[in-house]
């Protein structure tokens, strides 16, 4: 059943919300719009492109204390990072949903990552369906659809004078505020998008490990962490441990496949030396080791790498350019 | 679109590929968006077709050239790009006999974003009084007449003004959302370290949190590290993903280094760089 | 009862001239402030401006870089690229919210024992009156 909300609804239940729990939701940061944890309701912006980046900062943080161990008075002792509050990511599209949702298969699978699994289970997601697409978005060829529902505990579709509510969840229903009328009319359309030959592509991966291609397309990569750290997906990370005064803290970071030092292993050999390698890791990862690990493609077709790319190295057409290499193959 | 121009950068481009001047032909081609542009490699004469040039040409090329070290390569530049090219000479990173410089006078670039071009010159544009390359082999579209604003560093000498408290606040502020994608260090043509100092592990000088105090390190000393050597592209600011006004750190160091050691980096491939020289006589402020 | 302020300097000193400044004063038993930890350098051309950054971003209050007089650097023109370097570094510095005060830059021989000690109390003093760096 739909339920009705107009917008003062939302703000007054977002006030609500903010209560009780951390809400994580879209703001306007100088030019940009990005996802934050609000102090007020006043600052959320509802009608926006794809953020800056995604909401994956939530559960993977660009750098978090993993715990801390500490000596005191000859007693050494290891202090886990907890986690104080229930959160809500409020506003994400069901690409970001679908992105939370992708991470879960390396991160929850055991041995589980202690710290996301206790985010992931305090946070409940309340997504924003799009009713516009951009240039750069291909969801519906990732296995998402600006409607998509599956990966958010309620989901909200704007229609004329508010937004229309669906409690997907019973963690979503639990959240809803009392006395929403229910909603009868249609719910509007979702934008059409173009199709990208994913799954053409995804069966002959093995087979493009070493043709040229990756060469070429990676003369022109600067080897940045931009499409990295933009990527709802994308989960690599660095840790050290950082010693000060009789403290050591055990840090996490966002790292990247793309930057220099990854792959480096101690005594100096690093197996993925020039460009083209480096850049295929990318690729490989999210079009063929993903899905033959987890059974999904590790990219949800938000276009944020197509978006930022200093040197466009578009995603949509390496995977086109993928297929008539596969073709031209198969034709000779 | 000037076609003339394109014209003559293709026909370049191709002779040098059929005669075997060159292996290959760095230079422009459309963008995804059918709007922007990219860098292209051209290695056969039938890629050139795909070769242009317009407003929205902004990638200095010359930072490819540290990739191809050793081959004969043809690279398309503009004028501003082409004092990285004096760097690279002045610094012993590439050499001039396996460098083809394809010149194009420069009409300004504009602002553009994947799918969005604005009308509005780049701000480093309006107030270039470089028309022509300091360097090229061939000068394609002949000589642009232009007129721009005088560069006064007004932006500059404004923060100059702040207090010191005010600036470490807005310089902390900009440094905090700075998620280390190093994408100011991969697009620069000055920066080509084997090892970056950030890569370092021992000793740690930057460590890997993506935290305010350590962001600030990190954009200290890159900055810095360019002082002297900053040609002015101004690429890292318009990479940068989340918006630093990096433009702010590297003029104030050319300022500064104009004013105090009378030196522009990439005029001339054989002047000494500002700190590999000195004066014996000259006096610095805090001797007197 | 708090106590006052006392502020962390750190001193990078060449090994011919300053480092022997800094001995020669201690030798000659004068009184300066305790503040300084002294880092011993080949000269003072090996004091990378990193060190310097990295000193203020652990905590240091202030940072002193010492050498030979130009014209008597050791190793003959070491110091005249020193000075360049941290006049730039200075004012970089200060552009970007730490006040060039903080950074020193000073010749002193060997025989300058009590150029280094008056030096010190002046440099402490200094930064007693410009207070705790802000933190991060």
């Amino acid at each position: 059943m739909n339920l009705f909300a107009s917008k003062d609804d939302v703000i007054r239940w977002l006030g609500e919300l903010l209560k009780e729990h951390v809400v994580i939701a879209p703001v306007r940061v100088q030019e940009q719009t990005t996802f934050q944890p609000i102090s007020q309701v006043e600052d959320v912006v509802f009608d926006f492109n794809n953020t800056a980046l995604s909401p994956k900062g939530w559960f993977l943080p660009p750098t978090e204390t993993l715990f801390s161990v500490q000596r005191d008075d000859g007693k050494v002792e290891l202090v886990p990072t907890k986690v104080e509050r229930d959160a809500v990511i409020f506003g994400l599209h069901p690409c970001d949903a679908r992105g939370i949702a992708l991470m879960d298969s390396p991160f929850l699978q055991e041995p589980s990552d202690a710290l996301y699994r206790e985010r992931r289970s305090r946070t409940a997601l309340i997504g924003l369906a799009c009713r516009q697409a951009q240039p750069e978005c291909f969801c519906t060829s990732m296995g998402s659809a600006p409607d998509d529902p599956s990966n958010v505990d309620i989901l909200l579709t704007e229609g004329e004078d508010g937004y229309i509510v669906q409690a997907v969840t019973e963690k979503g229903k639990a959240l809803l505020p009392k006395g929403l009328a229910e909603y009868k009319g249609k719910v509007p359309a979702p934008p059409k998008l173009e199709a990208v030959p994913t799954k053409e592509v995804v069966s002959a991966m093995r087979e493009l490990f070493n043709d040229p291609y990756w060469e070429q397309v990676a003369d022109r990569c600067l080897h940045c962490n931009i499409c990295a750290y933009v990527c709802p997906t994308c989960y690599c990370f660095d840790m050290r441990d950082y010693a000060d005064k009789g403290k050591v803290e055990r840090v996490r970071s966002w790292e990247s496949c793309q930057s220099p030092g990854f792959s480096l292993t101690a005594g100096g050999y690093d197996p993925r030396t020039t460009k083209g390698e480096r850049l295929r890791q990318r690729f490989c990862h999210k079009l063929l080791y993903f899905p033959e690990q987890f059974q999904d493609v590790a990219c949800v077709g938000c276009g944020r790498c197509v978006r930022d790319c200093p040197v466009n190295i578009d995603i949509r057409e390496v995977i086109s350019n993928l297929k008539q290499v596969t073709e031209a193959k198969s034709g000779s | 679109m000037d076609k003339e121009l394109i014209q003559q950068i293709r026909d370049k481009a191709r002779n040098l590929l059929k005669e075997g001047t060159v292996e290959g032909v760095i230079g422009y081609e459309r963008a995804s968006d059918d709007l922007t542009s990219r860098p292209l490699f051209a290695y056969s004469p039938s890629d050139t077709e795909r070769l242009i040039f317009d407003e929205t040409c902004a990638h200095n090329l010359v930072k490819y050239l540290l990739d191809k070290k050793g081959k004969k390569i043809a690279v398309v530049v503009k004028p501003c790009d082409s004092r990285a090219i004096n760097l690279l000479l002045n610094e012993g990173q590439i050499e001039r006999d396996n460098v083809f410089i394809i010149g194009v006078g420069c009409p300004g670039m504009v602002e553009t974003n994947w799918n969005h071009k604005s009308e509005t010159l780049q701000a480093k544009c309006r107030t270039c009084q470089l028309f022509k390359p300091v360097v090229y082999d061939f000068l394609a579209g002949g000589e642009i007449e232009r007129q721009a604003e005088e560069e006064t560093y007004s932006d500059i000498t404004e923060e100059e003004a702040k207090s010191v408290a005010t600036r470490r606040e807005f310089w902390l502020e900009q440094f905090g959302r700075c998620i280390r994608c190093y994408a100011c260090r991969q697009v620069c043509p000055g920066c080509y370290c084997p090892v970056c100092f950030a890569e370092r592990l021992d000793p740690l000088w930057v460590g890997i949190r993506i935290a305010p105090e350590e962001n600030d390190m990190w954009q200290t000393i890159r900055s810095f590290h360019l002082a002297g050597r900053c040609i002015g592209c101004n690429e890292c600011e318009r990479v940068c993903p989340v918006d630093i006004p990096l433009s702010l750190l590297n003029r104030k160091l050319e300022k500064d280094v104009k004013e105090l050691f009378a030196f522009q980096a990439g005029l001339d491939p054989e002047e000494a760089p500002p700190f590999a020289t000195f004066k014996k006589e000259e006096v610095m402020e805090f001797e007197k | 009862m708090k106590s006052a302020y006392e502020p962390k300097v750190i001193g990078f000193l060449c090994n011919w001239c300053s480092y022997a400044g800094a001995d020669m004063a201690g030798t000659s038993r004068m009184r300066y402030p305790q503040n300084i930890r002294i880092i011993r350098v080949p000269c003072s051309g090996r004091v990378d401006p990193l060190f310097v950054v990295k000193c203020f971003q652990r905590g240091a209050d202030g940072v002193l870089v010492s050498g030979c007089h130009p014209g008597d650097c050791h190793y003959t023109e070491g110091n005249y690229y020193t000075r360049r370097r941290f006049a730039l570094l200075r004012e970089f510095l200060d552009y970007l919210g730490i006040a060039k005060e903080r950074l020193r830059v000073e010749w002193v021989s060997a025989s300058e024992g009590q150029k280094f000690a008056e030096l010190l109390s002046d440099f402490t003093a200094e930064l007693a009156g410009l207070g705790p760096r802000s933190k991060i």
